[in-house]
């Protein structure tokens, strides 16, 4: 059923699924370079969405329009739209702070600020809202324990953040980024720089986040793509080659580029 | 055979050479060198400066000395300073008597002596040459008597004049002058405290109405004018009664003095009043002496100048170092840091910028009198005068602002430093991960809120060894410093109990002019001599102090970022 051509993907995802982000006939340049090229697809709510392809392909650059964080770079333009959850986030009226609270975003490298546990969590809330410290010590600890850190660090959020290994640190920074209740969470490659366990329990955590949060999850791991996701979208040289639903994409893919890549032809 | 042994040798010479071994060398040599010369520097100007407070033996010297009548003998008391030998000829064509020189005497060696005594008996230091003594003691009961004027004096205590003319003489005239003097001492403290208190107080709040009653007149509100002098007429009789405590203080003073016989007979008559210390170096043990040691440094750093700078202490220039320093961090961090952050933050990186960015970086090598100049010309006269007409039109024509003065220096010493804080904020704001920063933009923050939370506080050890560099510049800084606001001697301190308590507008002192007000614009060159190099040391350990106290800021800073730089 689910075997279309992704100009035909508009429609694609199953009806039971709402749509969280919905984009339209995205491309982007870095100058007179095209990085993507006419993308279009829906990304469905409280789903994890992984991307894959090669390197250079444009996941990173797709992902990291969701939440406009290509608008630091002077010389991007991008056409087409993207909504979320109904809104163009390229609007004049949306702030580019605003979305980004409710677009989450994990980087490759865990990336704590050199300050405490406790003071890294806070961070997002710290900025946006006036708030308690009873209020803000249980907001804390519940995203400390949505990210699976808490008993780790509840004897020692005093302590710097720099002092955790590196898995610790990326679920810190999941845990940062789910501080702040977003409706989405963009995950770019967290696991690529951990070892294997840390892998492991990032994922746990992504299998737990995902009944909450919209995930678009970018990685070179195709296990962890089949493993993670419920829909795979195949990016090549900038364009959406294939969206589907993941064990579709891994089991029966449609384009020949696809079932190249996963089975290792090329990338 | 010859020849390849040769080529082996230079074979092997060659060797070496690449080896890089020569290199090694020539690094730790030149390390050496510099640490033994900053070593060698420091040992000479403390062991210079420092042995100046050590209570010395006062000797009884015999000598003879040719004068125009031929040889006439002497007799002094005094220190022995100095030790040092010249050639024969020098002796000679300086005038020498040759009559006391041995055959085959090829060296001379001389002495100089502190003789004090300035006034009866000058100069007060004088060389004497081994050869010229008859005899050499060291008698007890030689005292030195510390003076407020004319240097110490040296004799031998004969005769103490109390208060109603009572006089004490023979044995008991040191430990009598001891009890006066200390009474004397309480009496001068409480003169100290009603000058400096009191009666300072009323001077500046009669100068405050002084320039109300001009500001009154400028203003043409003449109906305040009788209120304000209601006001000055009340000061001025509490003035006078002040005044007149005052005078009953210095007339107990009156009339006590201690007489003193010199190594000749003659005696020296010292006013009580005018004794400030007074000890008896040839009697004293090693502990005491060591007391003296301590307290005479004390003295030195606690005290203000006296007698052209020639004695007593330094602390206004302490003080004004310290706070023309002080203030001129907090002028210049803000200024650089600010700068720093549009240069780099916000700026769009081109030409333009890199332009800028250039001339800062030659801002830094601009000489420091030239920065002088412009703050003279600018801040003083441009800034300052128009400060006073518009703010202190009443005390015109005497410039308030108008004229060089503490926040003139500052700022023109922070222009001098503000490109080392400049270029080194930029660089620890290029050395601050990209990720940090999207981390925190992805968080919600704007580039401001980044900017403040995340990156200034990072960049903070990078902003602090710029204000490091800063401060080791300005506080050896002379040069624009006479043009702009140090002084010889300033009589009030910038910062005291009169509101509003700091006092931007006055003209303070420093260490670095004092070195060179002492040790080349001094009309006694002996005597200040070893001035120069303590209060030289002073200059070097007050700039390490403050250097240690950022640096040890910076390392802690620096611990609780390390890790993140990578």
């Amino acid at each position: 059923m689910n075997t279309k051509a992704p100009e035909e993907l508009d429609s694609q995802t199953t009806a039971a699924d709402t749509i969280s982000i919905s984009v339209k006939d995205l491309s982007l340049y870095y100058g007179e370079k095209q990085a993507l090229d006419s993308i279009s697809m829906d990304i469905p709510a409280k789903r994890a969405t992984a991307f894959i392809g090669p390197s250079g392909c444009g996941k990173s650059t797709l992902l990291r329009c969701f939440n406009r964080m290509n608008d630091l770079i002077d010389s991007v333009r991008t056409t087409g739209t993207i909504e979320l959850e109904g809104t163009d986030i390229h609007d004049q009226r949306v702030d580019a702070a605003q979305l980004r609270r409710r677009v989450g975003m994990v980087f490759q490298r865990p990336n704590p600020f050199p300050k405490s546990i406790y003071e890294n969590v806070a961070y997002g809330m710290r900025i946006q809202e006036k708030m308690q410290k009873s209020e803000m010590d249980e907001r804390v600890e519940w995203a400390l324990r949505s990210a699976a850190l808490w008993d780790e660090v509840k004897d020692r959020l005093k302590d710097s953040a720099l002092g955790l290994s590196g898995g610790q640190q990326q679920r810190l920074v999941i845990a940062r980024a789910v501080a702040i209740r977003p409706s989405v969470l963009l995950l770019d490659e967290p696991a690529s720089a951990l070892d294997p366990i840390s892998t492991l329990k990032i994922e746990e955590l992504i299998e737990q986040l995902k009944d909450e949060y919209t995930i678009v999850i970018v990685t070179h791991n195709m296990q962890q793509a089949a493993r993670v996701s419920d829909h795979t979208a195949f990016l090549y040289l900038g364009e959406l080659i294939e969206f589907d639903k993941t064990d579709d994409i891994f089991k029966n893919p449609q384009r020949k580029r696809t079932e190249d890549y996963i089975t290792g032809r090329y990338g | 055979m010859l020849i390849a042994t040769e080529n082996e040798s230079k074979r092997s010479l060659g060797h070496w050479w690449s080896s890089g071994e020569p290199w090694i060398w020539l690094n730790a040599a030149a390390v050496g060198i510099s640490i033994t010369a900053v070593v060698g520097l420091l040992l000479l100007i403390a062991v210079k400066g420092f042995a100046h407070f050590w209570p010395a033996d006062v000797t009884q010297i015999s000598y003879t000395e040719l004068t125009a009548q031929g040889p006439q003998p002497r007799v002094v008391y005094g220190e022995i300073v100095e030790e040092d030998s010249i050639v024969l000829q020098q002796y000679l064509e300086s005038g020498g008597d040759s009559s006391v020189i041995e055959e085959g005497q090829e060296n001379v060696t001389r002495w100089l002596i502190k003789t004090g005594n300035r006034r009866i008996n000058p100069p007060d230091f004088r060389w004497i040459v081994e050869n010229q003594i008859q005899n050499r003691v060291a008698p007890s009961g030689i005292a030195v008597i510390e003076r407020l004027e004319w240097g110490n004096a040296y004799g031998k205590p004969v005769r103490l004049t109390r208060q109603n003319n009572a006089v004490v003489e023979g044995d008991g005239v040191w430990g009598a002058l001891q009890e006066d003097f200390a009474r004397a001492e309480e009496i001068r403290s409480q003169i100290e405290e009603l000058e400096q208190g009191v009666l300072n107080t009323l001077n500046y709040e009669l100068e405050g109405l002084r320039l109300d009653r001009r500001r009154a007149e400028l203003d043409d509100r003449r109906d305040r004018i009788p209120e304000i002098d209601g006001e000055v007429a009340n000061i001025r009789a509490e003035y006078a009664v002040e005044e007149a405590r005052l005078r009953e203080l210095y007339k107990v003073l009156e009339g006590q003095s201690l007489t003193l016989a010199t190594a000749t007979g003659s005696e020296i008559n010292v006013p009580l009043s005018e004794i400030l210390r007074s000890w008896q170096p040839n009697d004293m043990s090693t502990g005491t002496k060591l007391a003296h040691y301590f307290s005479s440094i004390w003295r030195f750093l606690s005290e203000d100048p006296r007698e052209a700078n020639t004695e007593g202490g330094i602390f206004p220039a302490i003080f004004g170092t310290v706070l023309m320093v002080l203030l001129m961090s907090l002028l210049v961090t803000p200024f650089g840091v600010i700068a720093a952050l549009y240069l780099r933050e916000y700026a769009r990186q081109g030409p333009l910028v890199r332009l800028i960015r250039i001339a800062v970086n030659n801002l830094a090598g601009v000489p420091s009198i030239v920065y002088g100049v412009f703050g003279l010309g600018f801040f003083v006269y441009f800034l300052g005068g128009n400060l006073d007409q518009l703010f202190f039109a009443e005390s015109l024509p005497a410039p308030t602002f108008g004229t060089p003065g503490l926040v003139w220096a500052s700022l023109t010493l922070a222009l001098l430093t503000v490109p080392v804080v400049i270029v080194s904020t930029e660089e620890g704001l290029t050395r601050i991960p990209r990720s940090l920063r999207e981390g925190s933009l992805a968080l919600g923050a704007t580039k401001a809120e980044t900017l403040f939370k995340v990156v200034l506080p990072m960049a903070s050890p990078s902003i602090l060894t710029g204000v490091i560099l800063a401060v080791a510049r300005a506080a050896g800084e002379v040069a624009p410093l006479m043009l702009v606001g140090v002084v010889k001697l300033a009589p009030t301190l910038p910062l005291d109990g009169n509101f509003p308590y700091l006092h931007l507008e006055r003209k303070f002192m420093h260490l670095g002019f004092h070195i060179y007000d002492v040790g080349f614009q001094s009309p006694n060159v002996e005597a200040a001599r070893p001035l120069v190099y303590a209060t030289a040391l002073l200059l070097v350990i007050i700039i390490v102090v403050l250097n240690l106290t950022a640096i040890t800021l910076r390392g802690r800073l620096e611990r609780r970022y390390r890790g993140v730089e990578s």
